[in-house]
């Protein structure tokens, strides 16, 4: 089976990260990453990683021989350090070496075919790629009627109606048909340029999805990023008793629901002579102009100081949250939700209502859900009919731009379906008048 | 009367090619025909090879059939196809001197020991769930494997305008007992139908006033084994076209067609259409190519390609003299279309057996296909997997993304067929891969394995792999330059010393000008220019295949339950039940199948296993 790669730790902002990659081979390839290789299995290492000749960074490696794994194929884990750009440039790194992104419960799944894990276990994978597929149909039949599904249709049929008179050419040179006239490359020119132009679109969706942007805020020392660290499930910003620890904004990136967005902590709003604090605090205030959604955090309510935050969130979707309720403060009114950062009680709420935030906010672009992994399709798909144009152009042999037009055909298939070679040929027929 | 290892049924390119493979395994094949005289005869147009077909003919080539060297021993025009449009779909077509090509086919069974029996099968000798061999006329022939070749004799008749003919061919006659036979048995079948042209005398027609096609200089072979030595003397085809006056004619007729008329209930091929259709379907097109064809070296006779009709005579007759250069032609046969039983390819096994009976196995025009080259191929797998079964030595069964023949095997088992198939270049999905000159590299050392060729050839071609890397390494990657020549014939200064092996990567580099080669090295030059060029290309293939090897092999029985997968839509589902996909690979291959589904298939078939360890 392929090598597939996946990141084993939440997609946010931490101390180290981990990946996962799995799949025959992939030992090898560890070698070509790391140069000096491991001194045998399931032992740690400590080696720098290079990628297109800069270190990337230095990582705990280990290995594991198949079947001595989790999957029982050779697999190894990466623990790099857990900033959000190094881990985006490891996905690069793992893609440029020829592995695959793992789609949901690939691990398991490969553990389970390969004889890892019980009958039991197993009901567990289908499960998981059901919900999967499942989630793909439902992708698919939204956008059927979506304007974006329709725009994707649109271009898998145009690249088709290029590969027909491509194809053509090649299967049926003989037969006196005009297949290649000039018209091709305006078409395919065209082509170009819409597509690239609808991949823009796509991100800048995405952009604006993945923006969805939270900020903390609240008076000195009400535990605001005890609220952010038990929302994230692990420590992350400095958390101490002594009023205004938090120097600056922490980013991360949460993903509830399919949902992605970042938070901003900041400092307690304070008037302050400390220097550093004071800019925190100037960026916090900077920062509400381009978030969606304000969370006040407080631990009594003090109308004063509630309105000046309330004032502060307006226009804003603002939801306020009382904490420290293990401390007794139960029965106090005028907030959204009523939480212990320190016991954990009333975040499953709190989590519902940003949830509910985005959803609101988001209401209106949701046919226009598009993923990471087919942006990055279209991407592909761009650049090979791209490839096609120059080989067109430069007059090089027409089956290098036909095998480029598959591949940005075949980019579409997951989305559109799958073109048969038998379907092309029928398309070539029915417009072409070939046969002796 | 004799036992047999195998008999074939059928004396056409299948089912010499089935007695030949069998006969290189080393066991004993009959081969039952109408007619022995006939065996080898091409039924439609006397050509081999061209675009997606000569590249089947090289992988029989690479896996000592007979088909090539018949080609060589009576080419008498050799042209290659698509020479500019890239080095994998590049074809080379050969057109035959018919009365040659069946001798040559007849010459090269005569060096066997195969018993050729002239009768007709009425019959198949079922036991339980097996064939026992084939009741004939005059008696039985008894084998451990049957191989069914009938081509389109198998209920075959022939139509002329109005009338029609029993027949598998004109003279000929029809299966028509074994035809029944096999309705009785419940077997899926169904019909198909194909056409020809008239045969027109070549002193009557004008080609001085045609485009003349001559062949290749120097004249390529078809095959590589060096078995011929000298080519036949060769000769040009000519270029005309219909006139507007032709179009009137048949417009007028059209309804006198058989094929119009609703005589013919079978599919014929759209690739293959008859003149009648032509002019029916593309309306706007006011003229279509007609290609002359000689039918032979000292033969006053040609196949006007391009023109089949079911038309009736007179109007044949009529449309043809309307022909630029076919003014005074005088016509030696009519055309006619022909409708014949084919049966479901999906009821077959990878290895042509079929899923109905044991040791009965089916090759070429039966299974759907059409074309000598489709129908060679089949009888060529068909006669080796019937051999390795009697052997007990496994299954011969070729991938996908190793040869055209295991494209057109695994499409027509696994998808079945809406038409008559035949091969093109775009049904391989691995193109880059496969091309006619690479045949060898693909193939021949599998085929050495299982014996289909001798200790010798596999020798000289080791050798030749030998020098080809020599020549690589010591060569190409040594040989450092300054500059060259580019297609412009521009002289390009390099900046540094580079290898040749760098410089081949250009795309602008003319390989024939970088420098002086001998007539080998002229041969490993232009192969090497190819793997340079297309590596990039060439490794992104062969990741994509090396991915999911594992999983593509693996078998799904054939009594799978797709229903109980919950998850599944029914519409897949349906799709699973009807193509009953052998593996996991030919299940990823059906329409509408999503990867998604495939993980369900493979975790359910891991499920049974182990339900089955613990029962």
């Amino acid at each position: 089976m392929s090598i597939v790669f996946a990141l084993a730790t939440p997609a946010a902002k931490s101390a180290i990260c981990i990946f996962r990659v799995s799949g025959e081979g992939c030992l090898k390839s560890l070698n070509e990453l790391i140069e000096k290789p491991l001194d045998g299995h399931r032992v740690f290492g400590v080696r720098p990683i290079y990628f297109k000749k800069r270190l990337l960074d230095t990582v705990g490696v280990i290995s594991f021989k198949g079947p001595e794994s989790y999957t029982g194929e050779d697999s190894f884990e990466v623990y790099a350090h857990g900033g959000l750009g190094v881990m985006s440039l490891f996905v690069d790194l793992f893609k440029s070496a020829g592995f695959d992104e793992a789609p949901p419960g690939e691990f398991t799944k490969r553990a389970f075919l390969n004889g890892k894990l019980s009958l039991n276990e197993a009901e567990a994978v289908v499960d998981v790629i059901d919900s999967s597929a499942e989630e793909d149909v439902f992708l698919s039949s939204q956008s059927l009627s979506g304007e974006f599904s329709k725009a994707v249709v649109g271009f898998a049929e145009d690249i088709d109606f290029i590969r027909v008179r491509v194809e053509g050419e090649i299967d049926f040179s003989d037969e006196g048909e005009d297949f290649l006239d000039g018209s091709l490359f305006n078409d395919l020119d065209n082509l170009i340029s819409r597509f690239d132009l609808f991949v823009g679109g796509c991100l800048n969706k995405k952009n604006r999805l993945v923006k969805n942007k939270v900020l903390f805020v609240g008076p000195v020392n009400s535990g605001k990023s005890s609220v952010f660290n038990r929302l994230l499930g692990f420590e992350r910003a400095l958390v101490s008793n002594i009023p205004g620890t938090t120097r600056d904004l922490i980013e991360s990136e949460v993903f509830y629901n399919d949902l992605s967005f970042s938070i901003f902590d900041s400092a307690g709003l304070r008037e302050t002579d400390d220097l550093i604090e004071a800019k925190g605090m100037a960026l916090a205030v900077d920062e509400i102009g381009s978030v969606d959604v304000v969370v006040g955090v407080f631990e009594k309510n003090d109308p004063v100081v509630m309105a000046q935050f309330s004032e502060m969130a307006k226009n804003k979707i603002y939801i306020r949250v009382l904490n420290k309720i293990d401390l007794g403060g139960s029965g106090v009114t005028g907030f959204d939700c009523c939480l212990s950062a320190k016991t954990g009680e009333g975040f499953d709420f709190f989590k519902a209502a940003l949830i509910d935030a985005f959803a609101a906010e988001d209401s209106h672009s949701s046919t226009y859900l598009v993923r990471e992994r087919h942006i990055s399709l279209f991407g592909e798909s761009v650049l090979s009919l791209k490839g096609a144009l120059g080989r067109l152009k430069k007059a090089e042999a027409i089956e290098l731009a036909a095998e480029d037009l598959k591949i940005a055909r075949s980019c579409l298939d997951e989305i559109v379906g799958f073109k048969s070679s038998d379907d092309l040929l029928g398309d070539i027929f029915s417009t072409f008048c070939i046969g002796k | 009367m004799n036992k047999y290892d195998v008999v074939v049924v059928g004396g056409g390119h299948a089912g010499v090619e089935a007695a030949h493979a069998v006969f290189r395994s080393g066991l004993k094949c009959a081969l039952v025909t109408f007619d022995a005289e006939k065996i080898g005869q091409m039924s439609c147009n006397p050509a081999i090879g061209g675009l997606g077909k000569s590249h089947i003919v090289r992988e029989i080539d690479a896996m000592g059939g007979i088909m090539p060297i018949a080609t060589d021993m009576s080419g008498i025009q050799y042209r290659t196809l698509n020479t500019r449009k890239g080095f994998a779909v590049q074809a080379l077509r050969v057109q035959c001197d018919r009365e040659l090509y069946k001798k040559g086919i007849q010459k090269l069974l005569n060096q066997t020991d195969i018993d050729i029996f002239e009768d007709e099968v009425v019959d198949i000798v079922v036991e339980k769930d097996s064939v026992k061999g084939v009741i004939t006329k005059t008696g039985e022939v008894l084998a451990e494997k049957t191989i069914l070749t009938t081509g389109t004799f198998l209920n075959g008749i022939m139509y002329t305008g109005q009338d029609s003919e029993k027949g598998g061919r004109v003279g000929d006659s029809s299966s028509i007992p074994l035809s029944k036979k096999l309705y009785s048995l419940k077997l899926p079948m169904g019909r198909l139908k194909t056409g020809t042209p008239a045969r027109i005398k070549l002193t009557s027609l004008n080609t001085s006033a045609m485009e003349e096609q001559p062949g290749d200089t120097p004249t390529p072979w078809m095959s590589l084994t060096n078995k011929v030595s000298e080519h036949q003397k060769q000769l040009s085809c000519f270029i005309t076209r219909t006139s507007k006056a032709t179009h009137k004619i048949i417009e007028k007729n059209i309804h006198l067609s058989a094929m119009y008329s609703g005589n013919i209930v079978g599919i014929g091929p759209r690739y293959c259409p008859s003149i009648e259709d032509k002019i029916f379907k593309f309306k706007d097109k006011d003229s279509h190519q007609i290609f002359i064809e000689p039918e032979g070296i000292n033969k006053d006779l040609v196949y006007p390609n391009g023109i089949s009709t079911s038309l009736p005579k007179e109007v044949q007759e009529q449309f043809i003299l309307s022909i630029n250069g076919m003014e005074n032609s005088i016509i030696e046969e009519y055309g006619y279309a022909v409708e014949y039983d084919f049966i479901d390819p999906r009821s077959l096994h990878q290895t042509l057996e079929t899923h109905f009976f044991k040791d009965f196995y089916l090759a070429g025009q039966i299974n759907g296909t059409t074309g000598y080259e489709e129908a060679a191929a089949q009888g060529l797998m068909a006669g080796v997997n019937a051999a390795l079964s009697i052997k007990k030595e496994g299954e011969f069964v070729l991938d996908r993304s190793e040869a055209y023949i295991g494209v057109m095997i695994d499409d027509l088992t696994t998808h079945g067929i809406t038409e008559p198939y035949r091969m093109f270049t775009s049904r391989a999905e691995h193109r880059l891969l496969l091309s006619q000159s690479n045949a060898e590299q693909r193939l021949l050392r599998k085929a050495h394995k299982i014996k289909l060729v001798d200790d010798e050839r596999m020798a000289a071609f080791c050798q030749d792999e030998e020098e080809y890397k020599k020549f690589v390494t010591n060569i190409l990657e040594k040989t450092k330059v300054t500059e060259f020549t580019n297609k412009k014939k521009e002289l390009i200064k390099l900046s540094e010393k580079k290898s040749i092996a760098t410089i081949l990567t250009r795309p602008d580099i003319d390989e024939n000008t970088i420098f002086e080669t001998t007539k080998e090295n002229k041969k490993h030059l232009a192969r090497a220019a190819v793997e340079i060029k297309y590596k990039g290309y060439i490794e992104k293939q062969l990741r994509e295949i090396h991915k999911n090897k594992k999983q593509n092999h693996k078998k799904i029985p054939t009594n799978f339950s797709y229903a109980n997968l919950s998850g599944l839509s029914n519409e897949v589902v349906e799709k699973l039940l009807k193509a009953k996909p052998e593996t996991i690979g030919s299940a990823s291959k059906i329409e509408g199948v999503t990867p998604a589904a495939i993980n369900l298939i493979l975790v359910m078939l891991k499920k049974e296993e182990i339900q089955k360890a613990h029962a």
